[in-house]
């Protein structure tokens, strides 16, 4: 690799010391009868963001892991990051052009608001029937199928957004059938050892979803044409400096470009949150599923019934992935294995956000479209940037894993 | 009665490993796929091994083969052995040898360097075994470091975690083309490569015979290891972790110690059989490490059973046979179903069929049924001797 060495010595000397601290400050915290809790996760930061100093530092003074100190030396470790990578690669986009930065983060967003969308179905399955979906994916990619067979080739005439629609009942009840068939003998008792056999069932199941698709519509990609085309527009009208939109494009301030068909793609995805917020937070049902969620015996005196919630809230996880996918067709290309990278970052949110947790799932979603869509961008050899496009996303996870397993936002254990 | 048993065990595996003997002289136009089908066996029953008997659901085992694979690839693409130092590479001496690392230029530095060498100078790749043993060193490596960093996970996020470390480690092979060759895969000698002769007979580098009977001999070395492992207190503290594990460590289970010892021994099978996979197939990609494949080694596991290493094993050869007899297509009138596609789908819907209705697999039951016969008969015989013995016992 061309890229300075000194770049790498910077990563591993954080990584040392990072895990120094993270594998002693408890011990040290324990040895003070000091609270314990997440002071790892506040060594591995502390260490890595001020090396053997901030370390002999924090364990002289043992303050107990705030959000302020974490925040701070977070901060730090990125600012050093940054600092390394300006240093060893002047030349870069990334470095030289705020335009280009501000671009791929409002990118990293949107596209990041509809990731996000899709875990929300994860963490939802996840909170209410307490398994992780593993073929989470194959909705979203079974979604992005039939929206561009129902779009593109049995009705083409048909209006996108009923090609959306289309794919939202089909995966909804797609959902409550497997749910039925196959997740209702766990909580009736027919089934040894519930834990694993939802994984492996799940993971079947995805296994059964992307052959059938390969078989029925072949290997070839598919790509629908762009939902909608939208007007040329200039604001104001003579230089276009706040806003610029042209067929496929949006400029705003003259700095930060989004494709349309992604616009479009956020859009649906905005509208759905609020519908599936109302949903969850005003209607009986809502109510009843987040109330499962909580404490399902509890639920159960009341006259809910959680077997219905169970097959109701592994139906609209479907449905939600579903729609993301029918959403992103127009944006990327379909294969039937579209669903693998898919399923692996719906994980790594709900894992960054907190298993169970619906706003950090989201949160978690935007966190990791920026991620993705900066190391993309900022990756000085573009092939390797798109070969390692997945790992990113995997390295949050394992980070998140080994430092706060319970997430951003999730319920202690 | 108790050395019967002893004899029907020792019977079944001098006619399970005889037959698989044979096998080649029945099927000789199959013998890929039965080398195949015994790399899968191996993958299949330690998988089994690690998830059906200790619990520990890890989606890695693909990449633990692979690692193996690449371990025994990239040594033989990269090191070799000469009896003069080149001066222009990175080189070790050991006693009139030089271990030389190549780079990855063109011409690399050991064929820039050969001019200048002085004539007679042998130059020479590692033996199979030896990256073979070096690539089952770095699974096991791997397996430690993995063990060691789950501990505290369960289930579902072990099932995240190896994910994310398969696909990470699939990523970086993918990425990394200078060294490994990327998705177009890396060359791999075979593993004979002037041919060898056994029994009189030479069989050269590209004849199926030495590594069918080098996976063989791998496999029920494999398999009696595992059976040892599965039957003493190894066997029974991982399963104790399996039904639980604060209870297992109250009752003085090192669940730290044998958790992780379970992934080493596990990985370190698995990039065995990947090194000798490597061998054989000569040319491998990283495909080899997707998830499809790790579904399949799965199935393969559930459907045979997965609380049975034997189960598992079986399960495996059968399933691998038969995906390979389903490859024809199917013509019905002008409607053709491609078969090599659908038999996977077929292969799915069975997984998912067997997990929901026969939670000890197909081929499990089928097992005990026939090793609990011979336990029914012994009952018997020992009831009617009692009843000989003592004739005013009522025998029910």
């Amino acid at each position: 690799m061309n890229f300075p060495s000194y770049f790498w010595y910077t990563v591993l000397w954080l990584i040392f010391w990072g895990a120094v601290g993270a594998l002693v400050t408890p011990r040290v915290y324990t040895r003070k009868d000091k609270f314990t809790y997440q002071t790892a996760m506040l060594g591995a930061f502390v260490g890595a963001a001020l090396g053997p100093v901030g370390l002999i530092l924090l364990w002289w003074f043992t303050p107990p892991a705030s959000l302020k100190w974490l925040g701070l030396s977070g901060l730090l470790i990125l600012v050093w990051l940054a600092a390394a990578f300006a240093k060893a690669d002047p030349d870069n986009l990334c470095v030289t052009s705020g335009s280009f930065i501000a671009t791929q983060i409002t990118n990293g967003l949107v596209i990041g608001a509809i990731y996000g969308l899709m875990a929300l179905g994860l963490t939802l399955i996840f909170s209410i029937l307490g398994i992780v979906s593993f073929a989470h994916g194959e909705f979203y990619m079974l979604g992005g199928m039939v929206t561009y067979y129902a779009t593109e080739v049995w009705f083409p005439d048909l209006n996108p957004l009923v090609g959306v629609l289309i794919a939202a009942l089909f995966t909804f009840a797609l959902g409550a059938v497997f749910e039925l068939l196959f997740l209702r003998p766990m909580i009736t008792g027919q089934i040894e050892r519930p834990g694993e056999y939802a994984i492996l069932v799940t993971f079947g199941l995805a296994f059964f979803l992307q052959y059938t698709t390969l078989s029925l519509v072949g290997a070839s990609p598919k790509k629908a044409s762009r939902f909608f085309d939208y007007p040329r527009v200039k604001i104001p009208a003579e230089t276009g400096d706040l806003l610029k939109i042209t067929p496929g494009n949006l400029t705003f301030f003259d700095l930060i470009s989004i494709p349309t068909a992604r616009f479009t793609a956020l859009m649906i995805a905005l509208v759905l949150l609020f519908a599936l917020l109302y949903f969850l937070y005003r209607t009986w049902t809502g109510k009843a599923l987040r109330a499962v969620s909580q404490d399902r015996q509890a639920a159960a005196v009341t006259g809910i019934n959680p077997k219905r919630m169970n097959t109701l809230a592994f139906a609209l996880g479907g449905m939600l992935a579903g729609i993301s996918g029918a959403a992103l067709v127009q944006v990327f290309s379909w294969v039937p294995w579209v669903g693998i990278p898919a399923s692996s970052r719906s994980f790594v949110i709900i894992v960054l956000g907190g298993m169970g947790s619906l706003p950090g799932a989201f949160i978690g979603g935007l966190i990791l479209g920026v991620v993705e869509a900066l190391g993309a961008g900022c990756v000085p050899d573009p092939h390797r940037a798109a070969a390692y496009l997945p790992a990113y996303g995997m390295i949050i996870l394992v980070l998140v894993l080994l430092l706060k397993p319970t997430g951003l936002f999730g319920r202690e254990l | 009665m108790r050395n019967n048993l002893r004899l029907l065990k020792a019977l079944t595996w001098v006619v399970g490993g005889g037959f698989l003997l044979i096998l080649p002289f029945l099927i000789p136009t199959r013998m890929h796929v039965a080398i195949i089908a015994l790399y899968y066996a191996i993958l299949a029953s330690s998988w089994a091994l690690l998830a059906g008997y200790g619990g520990q659901f890890s989606f890695a085992h693909m990449a633990f083969a692979g690692l193996g694979a690449y371990t025994a690839g990239l040594v033989g693409k990269f090191f070799r052995l000469t009896t003069a130092p080149t001066h222009v590479c990175h080189e070790w001496s050991l006693g009139g040898w030089w271990l030389v690392v190549q780079d990855t230029g063109s011409p690399t530095c050991l064929e820039t360097a050969k001019a200048s060498m002085p004539a007679g100078t042998v130059i020479m790749q590692f033996p199979s075994w030896l990256d073979i043993t070096l690539g089952i060193l770095v699974g096991g490596l791997f397996g430690l470091l993995i063990g060691a960093l789950v501990l505290r996970l369960r289930r579902t996020y072990l099932a995240l975690f190896t994910i994310a470390f398969a696909e990470i480690l699939r990523t970086a092979i993918n990425a990394e083309r200078d060294i490994t060759g990327g998705p177009g895969g890396l060359k791999v000698a075979p593993l004979f490569p002037d041919g060898i002769t056994l029994f009189g007979h030479h069989f050269s580098a590209a004849d199926k015979w030495p590594p069918y009977l080098v996976m063989l001999i791998l496999f029920l070395g494999i398999m009696a290891l595992m059976y040892w492992l599965a039957g003493s207190r190894f066997g029974l503290f991982i399963r104790s972790i399996r039904e639980d594990e604060e209870a297992a460590g109250s009752l003085g289970v090192h669940v730290v110690r044998y958790k992780i010892l379970l992934f080493t021994v596990t990985a370190m099978f698995a990039a065995a059989a990947g090194g000798v996979y490597a061998h054989f197939v000569r040319v491998i990609a990283p495909n080899m490490m997707v998830i499809k494949e790790m579904s399949v080694v799965i199935s393969m596991a559930v459907i045979g059973g997965m609380e049975s290493l034997l189960g598992a094993a079986i399960g495996a050869i059968l399933i691998e046979f038969a995906l390979e007899q389903l490859r024809n297509d199917i013509t019905i009138g002008s409607f053709t179903l491609h078969m090599t596609d659908w038999r996977l789908v077929v292969f799915g819907a069975l997984l998912m069929i067997t997990l929901r209705f026969w939670g000890n697999g197909l081929i499990y039951p089928i097992i005990q049924r026939i090793t609990r016969r011979g336990v029914a008969e012994e009952t018997v015989a020992k009831r009617l001797q009692a009843a000989a013995a003592n004739p005013e016992e009522p025998s029910t």
